[in-house]
């Protein structure tokens, strides 16, 4: 990535292994993570501080889930760009996504290419 | 974590640490739901969340014979979250739950030693679909995918208008194709309509169904999605947008005077709302999934804050940081306690080394306390082995746990699994009584297995009992008279002495080898590893009541107070926890057998003495009783006296293995090094008792 | 003694080729190659641990480490020597494990093409025949080049182990 600043990513799943991979992924190729966050309560909190250039947001959590928190952060920033991580079979919730502002979604598994399609456009 | 120093990519580390934690709490979860015989919602939303999150992970590491595992358990329980009410056979559930965890444990354990995931789950995920098409036939719900509430006929449809304006509109025809492998292509030609709704004034697209039909996917793969529209925005701006299409492999955009044939047919449909008909399914949806979170959240609020203040550390690290603390304090005594020092009058030097004294004392405390872990994850394995086995067995058992907050060195933990699972199946294959015999005693019918674990002193011990049969002392006397083990009369022995027979290699009074408990393979085993870390068991029965077997455990491995003795030129380490007493002898005191075997008499008692310059061939002067001193000390069984030249002086000392090109001899436990730079060894009570 | 050893270890394993580290016992030279080497120090207290063969004379503590010393005139079946300021420790490091050879001195590091190296005789006469894997010609002297690996080799490190 070019440019003096990377971009900010902040970083909610609740399995810490797919954290770890995206991160790792990412920072592979010139992102900043600035933050993590295990459900969607703390995301829609930590984006709050943290104003990240970037969201991802699995779906499936405890507490909130990427749907909800979605919504939030995006009550606090209209223009935030969020990233669904979503799994096979969950068609209907992506598309509410969409609805509700999503900038694009990643099925899982994904590999490294993947992420970064996405990313590039952001 | 690996405890040899084999280094794993830090990813698949993540990984395994990962899955056993799920594993971990799915079975306790999977237990509890099945002894209650009832699932809370929290439970489903837990155990769907589980198999979810090892679905992902294990696809992305390639282990995909557990993705599909828990794929179809996820579908299971998926089902049974989105069915309101129904009949669940929690016998079957669970057992499958259960079984699956098995597999996947086995798998973890396999890739943990560098073997590969070859398990095949396909037998397991065939039953875990058995099992759905099962409850749906008998609960007569049939959901396909999450979409299933939308009533609409959706087959049809047209985009909403943005405004009917007199601009000039364009038509165009646009052919999207998407890279392999980027999944959902449905999904993500609703995105393009959904985006492009802003700027056009009428849409029209093949596939027409890409919110319900799975077939669109294909259809879009094959041929590209194919969308005509018609805009007043300029064609630059239109290729742009289009172009910012995520995972877009290639884009035909054409400026067109009519649409072709097939999306003319389109236009002649019914036009319904888009946005309407989304929002009316998203409320569908959304109503489960509201009263799930206002349950959920207290109890995981609670949990994730607890994640939030832990990390995870490798082993390694916190061992070599144990290693340079221990180094730091042989340090610091061979600064403070320097021979060179000696005699001088150094009142600011001794107030500064008392200082450096108290913080290195301090580093010591807090760094052991890193590696300390409480019993309880242990404890809770037993749990699974208690339901097992009393199901197998058919014996009615209750599980109680009591002080699992008791923390131990981790290095311990591993050691002492293994013995407390073979004590709990011992208890419960040989201890408890079937239901009958219980019933005949006056006892409950459910049988009481107790696990405690409790601090005392420098110690931990960790007790099992049951309220069981116990122990025969006259059956275990004859066994061990048979096989030659003991030679005194039984009258001569206690209680105590009888029943630690049963650790004896070699020793079983079971008649017929059961599954769970071998011959005579157990119990010496067990006593192996206990002896292993240091510790000592004891075992107490009381016919028809039950049996209790402590295992004392030292807190650490690493650090021990020890008594400093004296014997020829060489120093030898007591652990002050095998001392009873020292004294001074006199001559007269000790008496001699026919064979020459030494003993002394203290307060009426004869205590048998082992002169250590004899044992470990020394050269001293000081060989007549009145010269030294006599230490009394014991290991679990026995008590006898050690002879001494000298006491230096209490000392805590770092344990130093000896190096591995020697393998210790019996009744050295290891070594350390004292303040002025020289070796001590370290006395391993039980090894010169055993002579 | 340091310093000779300082300067060859700096160098690279390859460059460290044919150098050996010669020291005598009793009346014969020996050679040990010079990557097995980690330290060399004086004779210094050792602390004796019961129940080992009659060579292996015990531990030492070697800045924090413990380390298992081997007299290596016992160990060839020589008569013993009184220790005296010229006897060396020298620390040699194989596989993992490290041990200390007491020897009576050490003489120097000197480089010994293989071509100067020929086979050992077939006699087996003298027990430390086994661990001699070739023999040296350094000028008019010969030395008895030790194999490390069969010095303590894992036969002889298994016998030691089940000693209890």
């Amino acid at each position: 990535m070019e440019g003096l600043f990377l971009k900010k990513v902040l970083i909610t799943d609740d399995a810490a292994f797919m954290r770890f991979s995206l991160k790792t992924m990412l920072e592979r190729n010139g992102f900043e993570i600035v933050g993590e966050a295990e459900n969607g309560a703390i995301a829609a909190e930590k984006y709050k501080i943290l104003k990240p250039d970037i969201v991802t947001l699995d779906i499936t959590m405890p507490v909130m889930d990427g749907l909800q928190a979605l919504k939030q952060i995006k009550a606090i920033d209209k223009s935030a760009k969020v990233i669904m991580i979503s799994a096979m079979g969950q068609e209907g919730i992506v598309r509410e996504a969409i609805i509700s502002g999503a900038t694009g979604f990643i099925v899982k598994p994904f590999k490294e290419e993947t992420i970064l399609k996405v990313f590039e456009k952001l | 974590m690996p405890e040899d120093g084999v280094v794993r990519e830090p990813m698949l580390e993540i990984y395994l640490f990962e899955a056993t934690q799920l594993m971990e709490q799915l079975e306790e979860i999977s237990i509890e739901c099945e002894k209650n015989r009832k699932i809370s919602t929290e439970a489903i939303n837990e155990i769907f969340r589980i198999m979810h999150t090892i679905k992902s992970s294990s696809a992305m590491m390639m282990f995909n014979n557990i993705a599909v595992l828990a794929h179809s358990l996820e579908d299971l329980f998926y089902f049974i979250r989105e069915s309101k009410a129904i009949n669940i056979d929690f016998e079957k559930l669970f057992d499958l739950v259960l079984c699956g965890i098995d597999f996947i444990k086995g798998e973890v354990s396999k890739i943990e030693n560098d073997c590969n995931a070859d398990g095949l789950s396909e037998p397991l995920v065939l039953k875990s679909s058995n099992l759905l098409q099962d409850m749906i036939k008998a609960n007569g719900v049939i959901i396909k995918d999450d979409c299933q509430e939308k009533k609409e006929d959706t087959k049809y449809y047209i985009s909403s208008f943005e405004k009917l304006g007199s601009e000039i509109k364009q038509k165009y025809l646009a052919r999207i194709f998407y890279e392999d492998g980027c999944e959902m292509e449905n999904v993500r030609a609703y995105t393009v309509v959904h985006n492009l709704k802003e700027i056009a004034s009428e849409m029209y697209h093949i596939p027409e169904d890409i919110i319900e039909s799975d077939d669109s996917v294909e259809a879009i793969r094959r041929d590209g999605f194919l969308i005509g529209f018609s805009t007043s925005t300029s064609k630059e701006k239109v290729e742009e947008q289009l172009n910012e299409i995520v995972f877009l492999k290639e884009l035909e955009l054409k400026q067109v005077e009519e649409y072709p044939l097939e999306l003319k047919v389109l236009k002649a449909k019914i036009e319904i709302d888009l946005e309407k008909s989304i929002s009316e399914e998203s409320v569908f949806e959304k109503i489960p999934d509201k009263l799930d979170i206002n349950k959920e959240k207290v109890a995981n609020v609670i949990k994730s804050g607890k994640q939030q203040s832990i990390i995870s550390v490798n082993i390694s690290k916190l061992d070599k940081l144990l290693d340079l603390v221990g180094e730091i304090v042989i340090s610091e005594a061979m600064v403070t306690k320097n021979p060179d020092l000696e005699g001088l009058t150094l009142d600011n030097f001794n107030k500064a080394s008392r200082q450096l004294r108290k913080l290195t004392n301090e580093l010591q405390d807090v760094v052991m306390s890193i590696r300390m872990v409480p019993v309880s994850t242990t404890f809770h394995k037993m749990n699974r082995i208690v339901r097992d086995m009393s199901k197998k067995l058919n014996k009615e058992v209750e599980l109680v746990i009591i002080g699992e907050e008791t923390e131990v060195d981790k290095n311990i933990i591993d050691h002492i699994s293994d013995p407390l699972m073979h004590l709990v199946r011992n208890s419960l294959d040989h201890g408890l009584e079937e239901k009958e015999e219980r019933i005949a005693s006056c006892k409950p019918s459910m049988g009481k297995i107790t696990l405690e674990a409790k601090n005392a002193g420098g110690d931990v011990f960790i007790i099992v009992s049951d309220d069981g049969r116990g122990l025969d002392r006259g059956k275990i006397y004859e066994k061990a008279k048979l096989q030659g083990l003991v030679t005194k009369h039984e009258g001569e022995l206690t209680d105590k002495e009888i029943f630690s027979c049963i650790l004896l290699p070699g020793f079983s009074t079971n008649e017929s080898v059961t599954e769970f408990s071998g011959r005579g393979v157990g119990m010496d085993v067990v006593k192996k590893n206990i002896d292993s870390i240091g510790g000592a068991i004891s075992i107490d029965s009381l016919m028809g009541r039950g049996s209790i077997i402590s295992i004392k455990i030292p807190l650490t491995l690493a650090i021990i107070d020890g008594l400093e003795v004296a014997v020829g030129t060489s120093k030898y380490t007591i652990p002050i926890t095998s001392i009873r007493e020292s004294f001074k002898p006199k001559e007269n005191d000790v008496i001699a057998d026919s064979e020459g075997n030494e003993m002394i008499m203290l307060r009426g008692q004869a205590y048998a003495i082992h002169r250590l310059h004899r044992i470990f061939n020394i050269d001293t002067e000081v060989t007549s009783s009145n010269n030294g001193i006599m230490v009394m000390v014991e290991d679990n069984t026995k008590v006898a006296c050690l002879f001494v030249d000298s006491l230096i002086g209490e000392q805590q000392v770092v344990v130093k293995a000896l190096p591995t090109y020697i393998k210790k001899a019996k009744g050295i436990a290891g070594c350390t090094i004292l303040g002025d730079g020289n070796i001590s060894l370290i006395i391993d009570v039980s090894g010169i008792l055993d002579r | 003694m340091a310093d000779i050893l300082d300067e060859t270890i700096e160098t690279s394993e390859d460059t460290q080729k044919g150098k050996f580290l010669t020291f005598s016992v009793g009346r014969e030279a020996y050679g040990i190659e010079i990557k097995f080497v980690t330290e060399i120090i004086g004779i210094q207290e050792i602390t004796e641990v019961p129940e080992l063969p009659d060579y292996v004379k015990g531990i030492i503590n070697l800045r924090g480490k413990i380390i298992p010393v081997i007299d290596v005139r016992l160990r060839f079946r020589k008569e013993p020597k009184q220790y005296n300021d010229r006897t060396c420790i020298v620390v040699i490091n194989i596989k993992e494990t490290s041990v200390g050879l007491i020897v009576d001195n050490v003489a120097e590091v000197i480089n010994i093409d293989d071509s100067n190296i020929v086979p050992p005789p077939q006699i087996k006469s003298g027990f430390h025949n086994r661990y001699v894997r070739g023999i040296g010609k350094v000028g008019n002297e010969v030395k008895l080049l030790l194999d490390c690996d069969k010095l303590l080799n894992d036969d002889e490190i298994e016998s030691l182990n089940t000693i209890i």
